[in-house]
């Protein structure tokens, strides 16, 4: 496959995941309204506990992760998705492509998506609660939001995978990791209050280290050595990993029928 | 035998699948069961059977949408398993109950595709134009996905599989639920494409009078085994269904017609008699001779051949 098309598959997804989310009701609901109520109830809930501007921003990193990470990887599962709802999966694995153009393209509007909410979400902070974005510099915001970009391409790609491995009946289960990577990775809290096992299992999380990294700049004590090295480098592992699954899980759907039957 | 395997679009032997359902895939269904088809480049194959008989399963299997358990599929001249990549570029499919996303428009639908197989600026835009044309969905370019009647979306449906001009098409029952008059435009439609473009077409079907008007050949599959195969003629011929000989008469019921030598089968319907007989040519003079000689009087003679649906009764049975 030349260069050209290639880069033609992934934008044919690009614009069709924008058409899509341009005309669907929901989409307002999901890019202002959630994110929106989570920033104001907690940032009101730090004024009640009367914490302190570096505490305040440290919880707001939290829930502005969670928002940006929410609606991005839920575009990267829309990969999948759109086809399943609308029944069409089948003309998606009979042309010539392949899952990384789908979930390429996928994920480049849920980056734009994304992104729109950190800038909202940041606004509204500063000027409800004083929220200081830029403390940390340019470059430690861009390596906060790749590393968010990059948690949410690592879950949607598993959510596909899921997916075409159980079919429809994976979806619930697939919102429900998101929170729990989220709960896991420190949301509103260090990954040191957590019992060891659990704190175990976050270590293993890529985006544990990337929330540490940022909020160290806050005057939070980092408690990694080299977060944002090990971020990348698991976030890495782990989109290798999501996308043999995904991979794999197609391949499954071509010899069990399910790639047919979701399509009927 | 290389030679004239050049000329086969689809050389498929012995290919089985079995579906698994249930927990731990306990509930098996054998949708084939030791299927061999060969479509020559340039043909129209009819897949006609009964519901549940496998057209779809043999189809998906040839267009790379599922892997057969065992059996060797070449198509194209690649297999379909382990050359399935190249192989897509070449083909497409259409089918009967289709399905797109819901808020794209028409025109949306093409173009995303058109991308999908590699075209981009002028030609995307001229080949989704040819398209619309062709498929005379011009008033509904802009209209969402979900607004279109079944036969609309049939229409798009079949848009879509043309935007990559495929070498091979597969139709899966394309004039499933449309009106007559539509259906007969769909089906020049797929006549047209062969006549002008050399384009293969594998079609299946349960309409026995499309697959006799449309296709040079026709399989007949029934519980995953194809029954029979050959052109509508040879297939009436095959099973010895013979020629009918349809009779007016006064009186209008003869007793000894249905034992008369040659005679398989005599049916009696709107006041006509008629007669399957072995061969027509031999039998016709005899039977009206003897008609003649019991002083019938013979009011009206027509001779036809069974229709498909005849055959695909017997058949099934
Ligand atoms: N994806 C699938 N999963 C499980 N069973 C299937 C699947 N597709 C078809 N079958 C079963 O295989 C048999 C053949 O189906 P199909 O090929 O769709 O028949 P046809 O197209 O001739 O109506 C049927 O019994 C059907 O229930
Ligand atoms: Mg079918």
């Amino acid at each position: 496959m030349s260069w050209r098309n290639e880069l033609l598959a992934v934008w044919a997804v690009t614009l069709r995941n924008a058409l899509m989310g341009s005309r669907n009701v929901f989409f307002f609901f999901e890019l202002l309204f959630w994110p929106i109520v989570g920033v104001l109830s907690i940032g009101l809930m730090t004024r009640f506990l009367e914490l302190t501007p570096a505490q305040a921003s440290f919880v707001l990193v939290g829930t502005i992760a969670l928002s940006v990470i929410n609606v991005c990887q839920l575009e990267v599962a829309y990969a999948v998705l759109l086809d399943v709802w609308s029944k069409s999966l089948k003309h998606q694995f009979l042309a010539p492509i392949g899952i990384r153009h789908l979930t390429l393209g996928s994920w480049l509007v849920g980056i734009v998506r994304s992104f729109a909410v950190f800038v909202l979400l940041t606004v509204l902070g500063w000027w409800a609660f004083d929220f200081e974005v830029l403390r940390p510099g340019w470059l430690a915001l861009g390596t906060f939001l790749l590393g968010c970009f990059l948690t949410a391409w690592v879950v949607g790609v598993a959510v596909c995978a899921l997916i075409t491995l159980f079919g429809n009946r994976a979806e619930a289960f697939a919102w429900a990791s998101v929170n729990l990577v989220l709960v896991l990775a420190g949301i509103y809290y260090p990954v040191s209050v957590l019992p060891d096992s659990i704190a175990a299992i976050a270590r293993a999380i890529p985006l544990t280290y990337f929330l540490d990294a940022y909020r160290s700049y806050y005057g939070f004590q980092s408690e990694f050595a080299a977060p944002v090295a090990t971020g990348l480098a698991l976030s890495a592992l782990y989109a290798v990993l999501a996308h043999w699954a995904f991979l794999a899980a197609i391949q499954r759907a071509r010899r069990t029928g399910l790639l047919l039957k979701m399509s009927e | 035998m290389v030679s004239s395997n050049g000329m086969l679009a689809i050389d498929a032997r012995d290919v089985e699948k079995t579906f698994r359902s249930g927990w731990f895939g306990r509930r098996q269904t054998q949708a084939l069961r030791g299927v061999s088809l060969t479509v020559a480049r340039g043909s129209i194959v009819g897949v006609l059977g009964p519901n549940g008989a496998g057209k779809t399963t043999l189809l998906s299997i040839l267009a790379t949408l599922l892997t057969p358990d065992r059996g060797r599929v070449l198509v194209l001249g690649h297999d379909v398993v382990r050359e399935a990549a190249v192989l897509r570029r070449r083909l497409n499919m259409a089918s009967g109950r289709p399905s797109f996303l819901w808020s794209l428009r028409v025109g949306e639908i093409i173009a995303f595709y058109g991308r999908l197989y590699g075209l981009s600026g002028a030609r995307l835009r001229r080949r989704v134009d040819a398209l619309i044309d062709l498929c005379e969905l011009g008033p509904y370019r802009r209209v969402p996905y979900s607004d279109l009647s079944t036969g609309l979306k049939q229409r798009v449906a079949l848009a879509k599989s043309l935007v990559n001009e495929p070498e091979l098409l597969f139709l899966d029952e394309p004039t499933l639920g449309l009106d007559p008059d539509v259906s007969v435009r769909v089906r020049e439609h797929i006549a047209r494409l062969r006549r002008e473009q050399g384009m293969t077409i594998v079609l299946t079907t349960h309409y026995m009078r499309e697959a006799d008007e449309l296709c040079d050949e026709i399989a007949f599959i029934k519980a995953g085994r194809i029954l029979s195969r050959g052109t509508p003629g040879e297939l009436k011929r095959q099973i010895r269904l013979g020629e009918v000989i349809a009779l007016r008469l006064d009186p209008p019921t003869v007793a000894w017609l249905a034992e008369a030598p040659g005679v398989l089968r005599c049916v009696e319907a709107d006041g006509w008699v008629e007669c399957t007989v072995d061969e027509a040519e031999k039998r016709l003079p005899e039977l009206l001779r003897a008609l003649h000689n019991d002083g019938v009087v013979i009011r009206n003679v027509q001779v036809r051949e069974p229709e498909l649906e005849e055959v695909f009764v017997e058949l099934a049975k």
